[in-house]
């Protein structure tokens, strides 16, 4: 009869219990995947890769610090990420990757309004959630889709405190330059202009530009001979910075006012710092560093450090997303897609958040799943995006009437 | 190839079409083959065009817009059923097409494809800035799917992408069996006629402009068939995928597949779909990459796939037959 050697025997209980052990660690470590569809390239990219990127950076520090802890199980988090170009067809062909065969239940980014659009108008019939960034199209949270979330407020909820900021500095007469067949800054505009005409200022002329046009001076000059004290322009920061350029070399010297969202490096691309002296940014309180605090400084610097260029002032709005729905799965102690959404329905603002956000109730989300953030007043001094005043708003009001918009 | 063996490899690509949605594990795949088939519309309408009579129109992108619109305006602002909203869209597409090929066509060459391409982008700027009636930019949600049919007893459902996958499927079987009847009929000859030799054709006494016109006018009601399947499967419309880059990729469908042939447009279609999507592994790169491999493919196959394949096909039965024939006994 063969001899069982005891040490072979102890040795091999070891082992096998160590297998165990790790099995059992396996079994509660699990994977959650994070879906972002978001423009990477073309026109669109200026604001949607630093939202990825804000994205990424969120979940890696979450990652470093354990993932997230869900009863017994704790979840590393994978960000999978696809260019939807702002484009609408790319957009769902990209989410229907994502919930398809990636399998992600938590869908972030999403800068631009026609692509989010095209998406929100399935979203609500799948077993997801969704939370939208930089994407200012009103019509996206006015429809009441119970598993859409967005961070950043509608273009007009900040249009209407530009338009009574503007009117409160004496402007009687402005000149508006913009890319006004795009959505979100029609509805800026409709909104500053209703508070502008009410506090008896009046629009000169209202003149269009596309996405991709460099060259302004033919709205430039013809918008000089009408004499406005002031000039407003609304668009993308590339053909913006043109504006505000080729308005210096023309020989415009009144105020310039804008809606941007563009960093210090965005537009110093295009233009100089000595050209864009003066003009005001009249936006929601994004990425400056001066309105936000020590947080944002924090986060600056560690994006600048991980992605060598500094952040874009609209990124926060992803970044801030993924911790809202951090703090949801922990509250709803569950992935479920539905109970998550209802903590977050119900939760306040996350203690990472970057941007200033104004709860209604005590809730960040109204019942549209509409967050509001502070609107401010920027203005370019020496180079820099300088915090001047907060803009006058009222989400509480704005709340009832995106509700209103509801059929 | 025997007609036996041309039956046969159809019932079994319609076999295997039928089944797609049984065998496929992840519904994307069908989401993709979907966008594919009702690319297929648009691409058999194209070659009817570029393949048939040889006349690049760059405006399949605008006629798309078109009957997309059509069917979601008439659907959902004008409170008509799905069906005949879809039914109507692509005759809108059509007579737009008439109206505007009748003076287009007077013109050749270059010429015709610059016209073509300022109607599309006529289309699109008027897409974007008609707001109070297409919405604009902002575009138009809840664009609903057509209602369940029920035949003999079967109810057919079309809200889920199972169901939609069998009308455009449909779909883009009628836009080939439209194109293989107009390709071998009288009008197919003379078109292909046009594009070896138009003058030819008019000192013949031929009126060439009427068939031109035909195709050119066949053309939009598929695109406006292809955009009324695009409006009601994703639900939402705006003017951004009905640019002249829409209109470059039908041509570039059918330059791709094998222009004037009829699985050409297919092959096409199904590569500008899948292509860029398959490409997502290489991140930012994807459209560098994308861009090459047409390069590529248009130098080294300049009359696309599905000539090529055909050709090799042919090299190797003709190889085949060779080495199966009896050899002559070499002994004396």
């Amino acid at each position: 009869m063969t001899r069982i050697d005891g040490r072979l025997v102890a040795r091999c209980t070891a082992v096998l219990a160590g297998l165990a052990l790790c099995a059992t660690a396996h079994a509660a470590q699990k994977e959650l995947v994070i879906g972002v569809s978001d423009a990477l390239t073309g026109p669109g990219a200026v604001y949607g890769l630093p939202q990825s990127n804000a994205v990424q950076m969120a979940v890696d520090d979450t990652n470093a610090k354990g993932g997230i802890k869900v009863g017994q199980d704790v979840y590393k988090l994978r960000v999978v990420a696809y260019d939807d170009k702002a484009n609408p067809t790319e957009a769902t062909n990209s989410v229907r990757k994502l919930i398809d065969r990636d399998g992600a239940q938590y869908l972030l980014g999403f800068c631009c309004s026609g692509p989010t659009s095209a998406v929100a108008s399935f979203i609500g019939r799948e077993n997801v959630t969704m939370l939208v960034g930089n994407a200012a199209e009103r019509a996206i949270t006015a429809q009441g889709i119970p598993n859409l979330f967005r961070t950043r407020p509608p273009a007009d909820f900040t249009g209407s405190a530009a338009g009574a900021f503007v009117a409160k500095r004496g402007v009687k007469t402005i000149a508006v330059i913009g890319s006004l067949d795009v959505s979100f800054y029609s509805q800026y505009l409709e909104a500053f202009e209703r508070e502008f005409t009410k506090k008896g200022g009046k629009i000169l002329a209202k003149e269009t530009f596309g996405l991709k046009d460099r060259d302004m001076t033919p709205q430039l000059t013809k918008v000089r001979a009408l004499n406005p004290e002031a000039l407003l322009v609304l668009g993308y920061v590339e053909p913006c910075a043109f504006v505000y350029r080729q308005a210096v070399e023309l020989g415009m010297k009144m105020p310039r006012y804008g809606f941007t969202s563009g960093s210090e490096e965005q537009f110093l691309k295009v233009a100089t710092s000595e050209q864009m002296e003066g003009v005001w940014d009249l936006r929601p309180t994004e990425l400056t560093v001066s309105a936000l605090g020590e947080r944002a400084n924090a986060y600056v610097a560690e994006y600048t450090k991980r992605f060598g260029i500094p952040p874009s002032p609209s990124s926060p709005y992803a970044y801030d997303q993924f911790y809202v729905l951090k703090h949801a799965i922990e509250k709803a102690g569950s992935v479920d897609p539905k109970k998550v959404q209802d903590a977050i329905r119900s939760g306040g603002i996350p203690p990472e958040a970057i941007m200033r956000y104004l709860p209604v109730g005590s809730a960040m989300f109204d019942e549209n799943g509409q967050a509001y953030t502070t609107n401010g007043a920027f203005q370019w001094q020496k180079g820099k995006w300088v915090y001047v005043s907060d803009l006058p708003s009222d989400p509480v009001a704005y709340s009832k009437y995106l509700r209103s918009l509801r059929k | 190839m025997s007609r036996a063996l041309r039956v046969g490899i159809g019932a079994a690509v319609a076999l295997a079409a039928l089944a797609l949605p049984h065998a496929l594990t992840v519904p994307y795949f069908l989401h993709l083959t979907i966008l594919a088939c009702i690319w297929t519309v648009l691409a058999q309408g194209q070659n009817l065009v570029q393949g048939f009579s040889g006349y690049v129109s760059i405006a399949a992108g605008g006629f798309m817009a078109i009957g997309a619109y059509a069917s979601a305006l008439l659907s959902v602002k004008g409170g008509w059923p799905v069906w005949t909203s879809m039914a109507l869209a692509p005759f809108v597409a059509a007579a737009l097409a008439l109206v505007v090929g009748y003076p287009s066509l007077r013109v050749k060459g270059h010429y015709f494809a610059i016209v073509t391409l300022a109607y599309n982008l006529v289309i699109v700027t008027v897409l974007n800035n008609y707001e109070s009636f297409t919405g604009g930019e902002a575009g138009m949600p809840n664009i609903q799917r057509p209602a369940a049919l029920v035949l003999g007893g079967l109810q057919l459902s079309f809200a889920g992408r199972e169901g939609y996958y069998y009308l455009v499927l449909l779909a883009a079987a009628a836009a080939t069996a439209g194109g293989a009847l107009v390709l071998h009929s009288r009008v197919g000859r003379v078109l292909i006629a046009i594009r070896q030799n138009e003058m030819v054709v008019d000192a013949l006494g031929v009126a060439a402009w009427r068939y031109k016109l035909f195709a050119f006018v066949a053309s939009g009601f598929l695109a406006g068939l292809a955009g009324a399947l695009y409006a009601h499967f994703i639900g939402f419309l705006n003017p951004e995928p009905f640019g002249t880059d829409q209109s470059m990729n039908a041509i570039l469908a059918v330059t791709l597949g094998g222009s004037g042939t009829l699985l050409g447009p297919i092959v096409g279609a199904f590569l500008v779909v899948t292509l860029p999507e398959y490409l997502r592994v290489a991140d930012t790169y994807r459209l560098v990459v994308y861009g090459l491999l047409l390069v590529l493919a248009t130098i080294f196959m300049p009359r696309g796939i599905v000539p090529m394949v055909s050709r090799g096909f042919r090299g190797m039965a003709t190889r085949l037959a060779a080495a199966l024939r009896p050899r002559p006994d070499p002994t004396p």
